[in-house]
C-alpha cells in the first residue's frame, strides 16, 4: 500500500517535519473531544452539525487556490481535466485553481500556519482528521452541498467529528480505499466451472474463499515450483491486519478512539495469525520482507503469481504491466488491452473459515473484514479563499467529475449515482463499509504506534513458515495468541511510556 | 572577581569626561577625540539596538518567559501565539542583547585606550588605519567574523534551543496552537524513574560502542590504506584506480543503503542466486539476523565511508616531508618500518579530528540501519531492534512519538556523555596540544 | 611566541638527525658487507624479484578492491539499463535486457517527475553551497591554524563539542528560522544553511595546514607581505589537495542530502534530486534506478575535472621548510 511505503520511507521526516507544530495537538482536542462527548451524552442534547463561519457563502474573486492531488490523479490526467474543467466553470469569479506542486504526503499543521500549506488537500480520512482535531482544516457546511444526499452516511462518519457537543464535518467523501484481491482469469484451470464451484453461482470459488485459494495455491506451486498462487508481503499491517479483524481483533477500543484499549489479541484474533501462517505456507521466503510490493505487478503479469493483495488506486498499474507481457508475446496494442480488461479481475477480499482453518473440508463461512478509508477532500483553515475553495470542493465533488476520476483512475466513487455507472465493485466496498467489513483507519495520532509492533509479529508469522519444525515460535494457537498480546504491550508502551 | 572589581572601579576613576560620556552615550567619547566615523558607528548600534528593543526586543524577552499567553482556534478564526516561535525569537533577543553589551563594553575600552594614547602623547588611529590593521594584523578577527556568524544562527542557536526544549513540556500534545509551558528538570525526573530503560539502555550503548569503535577503526584503516596503495610508486594510472571509490562515494548514501538492502533481500539477487543454486533463501537482514545484519551494516557502512576518507589521506599524505624517507631508506629502514616510524604518526597527527569526527558520525549513525533494517522490536529490547543505535532508539522512543521535550532531553543526556568522551581524547590528542609538531 | 616556536622546530630537527645518526649506526654493518660485488649483484636480483612480487601483490589488492566497489555500482547502472525497467526481471544480478527507455523517460518524461529540474535546481545549491562553503572552511581552517589569539583553544574545544548534538534535533529550529527569515521555497536558503554550517567541519582542512611548515610565511612576514597575501600567495598554492577535497565534499553533500531539502523545499518544482526521487511513486523503479545513477555523474566528473591537483601539494612544491 502506497501510504505504508510513505510512512516506512520518510518516518524520520514526517517526524522532523512535524516536529515544529506538529500533528500532536490532534491529541488534546481529542481529549477535548471525548470529555465534551460523555458531556453530551449524558444531557441528550441533539447534536447539530456545525460548519466554520469562515464560509459566508460570498465567493472570493480573483484568487488562486492550490489544490493537493494526490500523484495517481496528476499522473492519468485527472488532476488536469479537474482543474480546467473548474477554471472554465469559474472564470467569471475570476477563481483559478492550480495544482499546488507539493508532495502528496503534506504537513499541513507544519506548513500551513506560515502560509506554505495548499488551499483544498485531497488525502486519507484518518490524516484528514488528524488535522481536524488539530483544527488545521475548516469543518464543512456539508448539509448544503449537493452530494450530501448521494454519499452513504458510512462514508460521512469517516469525516464526523463531535466537539462541545456539536457536529463538525471536516472532509467530503471521494472515494473508498479497501484491499481488493486482484487475480489473472485467465489462468484459472480450464475447468473450474465444474470442479471449482460448488455453489454453482458462476463465480470460481478459488476468488470466492480462502480454502479454495490455498488449495489452489498449493496445487498450481506443485505443478510448477516457479510458480504461485497467491502471493503478498505478510508484514504488511494494512493488508495483514484485516484477518485479525475478522476474527474480532481490533486496533483501539471505542470504535477506534480509545488507545488504552489495543486489541490486536482480541476475542479470536489469534485464527487470523493462523491464516496467515498456513497462507505463507503456500508462498516463499519473499513473503517475509517488501519485495513483492514491487515485484507483484510483473510477476502477475508474467504469471508467476495468480493473485495478490491490493488496493483499487494501483488497478491501473497492474493493468499496464500486463498489456506489456502481452506485447511482449507478440500482440498488438488494441489487442493486449483488450485481452488485459478482461483478464486483469479486481475482486472483493475472499471469505474466511470459521474456524480459521484453511484446509477444513466444508467450512462455515464468514466475511472478510479489512482495514480501509476513505479519501476526500478537505479545505485548509490557513486559506485566505475559503469559499471559492469549497466552491472548488463542491465541484470535484459533483457527478461529472466523480465519474470521470472512475474512469481515470479505476477507483471506487463515494458518490452513489456514479458508483452506480461504475459497476460492481463500489457497490460492493459499499456494501462492505456499510456492514462494517471496512474498518476505517483510527484519526487519533497513537496510530502511529501500532506499525512497528504489528510489523515485526507478521514478519515473525511468515519466517515461522520457514524455520525449522523445532526452531518454530507459533506451533499452536495459544503461542500465536501471546505473540499478539506482546504486540499490545508494545504498542502500549510505545505510547504511554513517555506520556 | 574581587580584584577584578577593583580595577574596575579604578578604570573608572582614571577615566577622564570623554570615557564617562562614551558610557552614557556610545561613541561620544571618540567622537569628542576626533575619531568622528568611529564615534558616530557606535552611536549608531546604539540606536539601532534601543531601536530593535523598542520595537519588539522587550516584548520577545517576555515572550521568553510566559511563552505565549494567548492560545489560537482557526475554526473561530482566532490567532493566538506561537509558543515555539516566541522561544526562538526570545532567545535571539537575548543574543543581540548580549552583543550590544560586547560591542558596549568594546566602546568604553576603546574610549579608555584613545584617553591613554593621548596621555602617551601618541595619535588617535583614523578609521581607516584600524581598518587596515583588521586587514593586517587582526586579519582572523575579519576572516572569523563570517563563519562564527554563520554557525552562530546555524548551529549554536538550534542547539541552545534544543536544550531550552529539554526544560519545556513542548510535544505530544502540546504544540502550537496548544501554548507550551517551561516544566524545569520535570523531563530528566521523568527518564530516570523509567525502570524499563536500564536493560535496553545497556545493550544497545554496548552495541553502540562496538558499533561505532569497529566501524571508525574499520572506515579509518581502510581509507588510509587504500590511500597508501594508491601512492606507491608502481602504481599506474592512478587517477584511474582512485575513479572506483569516487564512483561509489557519488552515489548517495540513501541511494546506496537501499540498494544494499535489496540486494540482500529475499527477492534480491543475492538470494536469486543461491536460490537457483539449489539452496534455501537466507534472510541477511531479516528478525532472526542478528549477527549477518549487523556485519553487513559494518561493511556497507565501510563501502559508503572509505572513499572519502581515501581522498582526505591522499591529500594529506602528498604533503608529507620526502626528505624524512630518503633519510630512512639511506639509513636503511624497511618499507614497514618507514610506515610505523614517518607515516603514521604524520597522519595519525593530521586526521586525529577526522578520526574523532568518524566516531562521532559512527556513534550516532541514524540512516544505516534505519534504511538497512528499519520497522522491528525485538524481544527483549524495550521498543527497539537488536541492530538500532542509541540515535535509532532516541528516535523511536520520542521523535516518532513526536515527544520533542524527552526527545531534546535524551539527546543532551547523549550529548554530554559523548562530547566528554571525545573532548578528553581530543584534548590529550598531540593535534591540540602540539599543534606544530610538523611545522 | 616567535622564539618558542623556532626552538621547538630546532628541537625536533635535532632529534630526527640523532634518530637518523641512531640508524646509521646500527646499519654499517650490514653497509659494509654489500660492497663486495657479487653479494651485491645478486642482492639487486632479488630486490627486483621483490619489487615485481611487491607489485603483483599491490595490482592484485588494487583489482580486488576496485572490483568491491564497482561491482555495486555496476549493478545499479546496469539496472538502469534494463529493458524491461525494473530489477525484478534479472537473472540472478544482471538484466535480461537492455535498452536506453529509462533514461529516455527520465528526461522527456517530466509532467509528473521533472528530472531535469531537479537536476539543474542541485547543479545549482550545489555549486553554490561548494564554492561558497569552501571558501569559508578554508579561511577558517587557515586562521585557526596559523594565528595566535585569545578566543582560539575555546573556540576549537567549543566547536569539537557543538559538532556532537545530534543534527536532526536542530531541524526544527532551522525550519523555524527560515520560515521567519522568508527563505522557504527558495533554494538560495540552502545555499545559506549550507555554507554556513561549512565552518564547522574545518578540524580537517586544519589538520592539514598543521603540517604546513611556518617558517616560510615568517620569511615571507619579514619581507614585509600582509597576513593577506601570505595567505593568498604561499599557502593557497601549497594547499591545493586539501582544497580539492574541501570542494568534493561540499559539493557533493548537497547532492545527497534529502532533509534539508526535503524541509525547505514545498513545490516539485524546486526539489533537488535527492527529494525528487524519494517522491517517486513505487511503481517507478526504472526511473528511480536512473536517476540515482545519474546523480553520480557530475561528481565523477568533477573528480576528473580536480584530480589533478589532489596530489600536488607540498611533495612537489617549490618550498621545504
Amino acid at each position: 500500500m502506497k501510504k505504508r511505503k510513505a510512512i516506512i520511507l520518510s518516518l524520520m521526516l514526517t517526524g522532523v517535519l512535524g516536529l515544529a507544530a506538529g500533528c500532536g495537538n490532534a491529541d488534546a482536542a481529542k481529549d477535548r473531544t471525548a470529555e465534551t462527548g460523555v458531556s453530551v451524552k449524558d444531557k441528550e442534547t441533539p447534536k447539530t452539525i456545525q460548519s466554520s463561519g469562515a464560509f459566508t457563502g460570498e465567493l472570493e474573486h480573483n484568487v488562486t487556490i492550490r489544490v493537493l492531488e494526490n500523484d495517481t490523479a496528476i499522473a492519468r490526467g485527472y488532476a488536469k481535466e479537474l482543474l480546467e474543467a473548474f477554471n472554465e466553470a469559474y472564470a467569471e469569479y475570476g477563481i483559478t485553481a492550480v495544482d499546488a506542486n507539493m508532495d502528496q504526503y503534506l504537513d499541513l499543521a507544519n506548513d500551513g500556519p506560515y502560509g506554505y500549506g495548499p488551499d483544498v488537500l485531497y488525502q486519507a480520512n484518518d490524516i484528514i482528521m488528524q488535522y481536524a482535531q488539530g483544527k488545521h482544516v475548516y469543518p464543512l457546511p456539508v448539509q448544503d452541498m449537493e452530494c450530501y444526499e448521494q454519499i452513504p452516511e458510512a462514508a460521512w462518519k469517516a469525516y464526523e467529528t463531535e466537539v462541545d457537543g456539536n457536529l463538525y464535518y471536516c472532509g467530503v467523501p471521494v472515494n473508498v480505499q479497501a484491499p481488493m484481491l486482484y487475480y489473472r482469469k485467465d489462468m484459472l484451470p480450464a475447468n473450474w466451472e465444474t470442479d471449482w464451484d460448488k455453489d454453482g453461482n458462476g463465480i470460481c470459488d478459488i476468488t470466492e474463499n480462502w480454502n479454495d485459494l490455498y488449495a489452489f495455491s498449493i496445487a498450481r506451486h506443485e505443478e510448477n515450483p516457479l510458480n504461485y498462487g497467491y502471493m503478498k508481503a505478510l508484514y504488511d499491517v494494512y493488508f495483514s491486519g484485516g484477518f485479525l479483524f475478522s476474527y474480532g481483533g481490533y486496533i483501539f477500543g471505542d470504535n477506534n478512539t480509545d488507545p488504552e484499549d489495543i486489541g490486536f489479541s482480541a476475542a479470536e484474533a489469534e485464527k487470523g495469525a493462523w491464516v496467515l501462517a498456513q497462507l505463507a505456507g503456500a508462498m516463499n521466503e519473499e513473503c517475509i520482507d517488501n519485495t513483492i510490493n514491487t515485484t507483484c505487478y510483473g510477476k502477475i503479469a508474467d504469471g508467476t503469481y495468480f493473485a495478490t493483495l491490493s488496493t483499487p488506486d494501483v488497478y491501473s498499474t497492474f493493468l499496464e504491466e500486463l498489456v506489456k507481457s502481452y506485447k511482449s508475446e507478440g500482440m498488438d496494442e488494441e489487442k493486449a488491452t483488450e485481452l488485459a480488461k478482461e483478464n486483469m479481475v479486481m475482486s472483493p477480499v475472499p471469505k474466511l473459515p470459521e474456524s480459521g482453518d484453511l484446509s477444513e473440508e466444508n467450512p462455515v463461512w464468514m466475511d472478510s473484514k479489512s482495514m480501509g478509508g476513505v479519501n476526500g477532500y478537505a479545505v485548509s483553515a490557513y486559506t485566505k479563499a475559503p469559499n471559492a475553495c469549497l466552491a472548488f470542493v463542491e465541484f470535484a465533488s459533483g457527478y461529472e467529475m466523480m465519474k470521470l476520476r472512475n474512469e481515470l483512475l479505476g477507483v471506487a466513487p463515494a458518490r452513489a449515482d456514479a458508483a452506480e455507472v461504475s459497476g460492481d465493485v463500489s457497490r460492493r466496498l459499499f456494501e462492505n463499509l456499510e456492514k462494517g467489513n471496512i474498518i476505517l483507519m483510527p484519526s487519533i495520532r497513537e496510530v502511529a504506534q501500532i506499525w512497528t509492533p504489528g510489523e515485526t509479529f507478521f514478519t515473525d508469522i511468515a519466517k515461522d513458515a520457514f524455520r525449522k519444525t523445532e526452531e518454530k515460535k507459533y506451533q499452536d494457537l495459544p503461542a500465536m495468541k501471546k505473540g499478539l498480546e506482546q504486540v499490545d504491550s508494545q504498542i502500549h508502551n510505545a505510547i504511554f511510556t513517555l506520556k | 572577581m574581587k580584584g577584578k572589581m577593583e580595577q574596575a572601579a579604578g578604570l573608572l576613576r582614571d577615566s577622564g569626561p570623554n570615557v564617562k560620556l562614551s558610557i552614557v552615550i556610545m561613541g561620544g567619547g571618540q567622537f569628542k577625540y576626533g575619531a568622528r566615523g568611529k564615534g558616530i558607528l557606535f552611536f549608531l548600534i546604539q540606536l539601532s539596538v534601543l531601536y530593535y528593543f523598542i520595537t519588539r526586543g522587550f516584548a520577545d524577552i517576555a515572550g521568553f518567559f510566559t511563552l505565549g499567553t494567548k492560545k489560537g482556534d482557526a475554526w473561530l478564526g482566532v490567532t493566538g501565539d506561537n509558543s515555539v516561535v516566541m522561544l526562538l525569537m526570545g532567545i535571539f533577543a537575548w543574543l543581540v542583547l548580549a552583543a550590544f553589551l560586547y560591542l558596549y563594553a568594546m566602546n568604553i575600552g576603546d574610549a579608555y585606550r584613545m584617553k591613554k594614547r593621548l596621555e602617551q602623547g601618541r595619535r588617535i588611529l583614523t578609521l581607516r588605519e584600524e581598518a587596515m590593521q583588521l586587514w593586517d594584523k587582526k586579519f582572523y578577527v575579519t576572516v572569523l567574523i563570517l563563519p562564527v556568524a554563520g554557525v552562530f544562527v546555524f548551529n549554536v542557536l538550534p542547539i541552545i534551543f534544543m536544550i531550552l526544549i529539554a526544560f519545556t513540556n513542548y510535544g505530544g500534545t502540546v504544540v502550537p496552537p496548544e501554548l507550551v509551558d517551561w516544566v524545569g528538570a520535570a523531563n530528566f525526573v521523568k527518564l530516570l524513574s523509567l525502570s524499563q530503560f536500564a536493560p535496553t539502555f545497556v545493550k544497545i550503548l554496548g552495541w553502540n560502542l562496538l558499533w561505532a569503535v569497529a566501524a571508525t577503526v574499520l572506515n579509518y584503516f581502510a581509507g588510509l590504506g587504500l590511500a597508501l596503495l594508491l601512492d606507491k610508486d608502481c602504481v599506474k594510472g592512478k587517477a584511474f584506480w582512485r575513479m572506483f571509490p569516487v564512483l561509489a562515494y557519488a552515489i548517495p548514501g540513501f541511494i546506496t543503503l537501499l540498494a544494499f538492502k535489496f540486494m540482500f533481500s529475499y527477492g534480491g539477487p543475492v538470494n536469486q542466486l543461491i536460490t537457483a543454486g539449489g539452496g534455501a533463501a537466507i534472510g541477511f537482514l531479516d528478525l532472526d539476523a542478528k549477527w549477518t545484519a549487523r556485519l553487513i551494516g559494518i561493511v556497507v557502512n565501510c563501502w559508503i565511508s572509505t572513499p572519502s576518507i581515501m581522498l582526505l589521506a591522499t591529500g594529506i599524505l602528498s604533503n608529507r616531508d620526502i626528505s624524512l624517507y630518503e633519510a630512512a631508506r639511506i639509513d636503511g629502514a624497511g618499507k614497514w618500518k618507514q610506515f610505523l616510524r614517518i607515516t603514521m604518526p604524520f597522519v595519525l597527527f593530521s586526521t586525529l579530528p577526522v578520526l574523532i569526527g568518524q566516531f562521532v558520525g559512527n556513534f550516532n549513525n541514524f540512516g544505516i540501519f534505519y534504511f538497512l533494517r528499519g520497522g522491528l522490536y525485538m524481544d527483549g529490547y524495550f521498543l527497539a531492534s537488536d541492530t538500532d543505535l542509541l540515535i535509532n532508539w532516541l528516535y523511536n522512543l520520542s521523535i516518532n512519538n513526536n515527544y520533542y521535550c524527552l526527545g531534546a532531553a535524551i539527546s543532551l543526556v547523549i550529548f554530554v556523555i559523548t562530547s566528554i568522551i571525545s573532548l578528553t581524547v581530543y584534548i590529550k590528542s598531540p593535534s591540540y596540544r602540539e599543534e606544530d609538531t610538523f611545522r | 611566541m616567535r622564539t618558542k616556536q623556532n626552538k621547538r622546530e630546532d628541537l625536533s630537527m635535532s632529534e630526527k638527525h640523532s634518530m637518523s645518526e641512531e640508524h646509521s649506526m646500527s646499519e654499517e654493518h650490514s653497509m659494509s658487507e654489500e660492497h663486495s660485488t657479487s653479494k651485491e649483484y645478486s642482492i639487486s636480483v632479488i630486490h627486483a624479484l621483490g619489487r615485481i612480487f611487491d607489485t603483483g601483490i599491490t595490482y592484485i589488492i588494487l583489482l580486488a578492491v576496485s572490483f568491491l566497489f564497482f561491482f555495486p555500482c555496476l549493478w545499479l547502472i546496469l539496472a538502469s539499463f534494463s529493458e524491461s525497467g525494473t530489477i525484478y526481471s534479472f537473472n540472478g544480478f544482471f538484466p535480461k535486457a537492455y535498452s536506453l527507455a529509462s533514461f529516455q523517460r527520465l528526461f522527456t518524461d517530466i509532467a509528473m517527475y521533472n528530472y531535469p529540474r531537479w537536476f539543474a535546481n542541485t547543479l545549482f545549491v550545489a555549486a553554490g553551497s561548494c564554492i561558497l562553503g569552501t571558501f569559508l572552511v578554508i579561511l577558517t581552517a587557515y586562521t585557526m591554524s596559523r594565528f595566535e589569539f585569545r578566543a582560539r583553544k575555546p573556540i576549537m574545544k567549543t566547536t569539537m563539542v557543538l559538532s556532537m548534538f545530534p543534527s536532526f534535533m536542530g531541524m526544527i529550529v532551522v525550519y523555524l528560522l527560515m520560515t521567519q527569515f522568508n527563505l522557504i521555497n527558495h533554494l538560495w536558503g540552502l545555499i545559506l544553511i549550507y555554507s554556513a554550517g561549512a565552518p564547522m567541519g574545518y578540524l580537517t582542512q586544519k589538520g592539514f595546514f598543521d603540517t604546513i611548515p611556518r617558517a616560510i610565511d615568517e620569511a615571507a612576514r619579514i619581507d614585509g607581505a600582509t597576513n593577506f597575501q601570505v595567505f593568498t600567495k604561499i599557502n593557497l598554492p601549497l594547499s591545493r589537495p586539501i582544497i580539492v577535497y574541501t570542494l568534493l565534499t561540499s559539493f557533493t553533500w548537497p547532492w545527497s542530502d534529502f532533509i534539508l531539502p526535503k524541509l525547505l523545499l514545498k513545490e516539485k518544482n524546486l526539489y533537488t534530486v535527492a527529494v525528487g526521487l524519494m517522491s517517486l511513486d513505487e511503481t517507478e523503479f526504472a526511473r528511480f534506478a536512473a536517476g540515482s545513477v545519474f546523480i553520480a555523474v557530475p561528481i565523477v566528473l568533477l573528480y576528473f575535472v580536480l584530480v589533478k591537483n589532489m596530489v600536488k601539494g607540498m611533495a612537489q612544491g617549490a618550498v621545504k621548510g
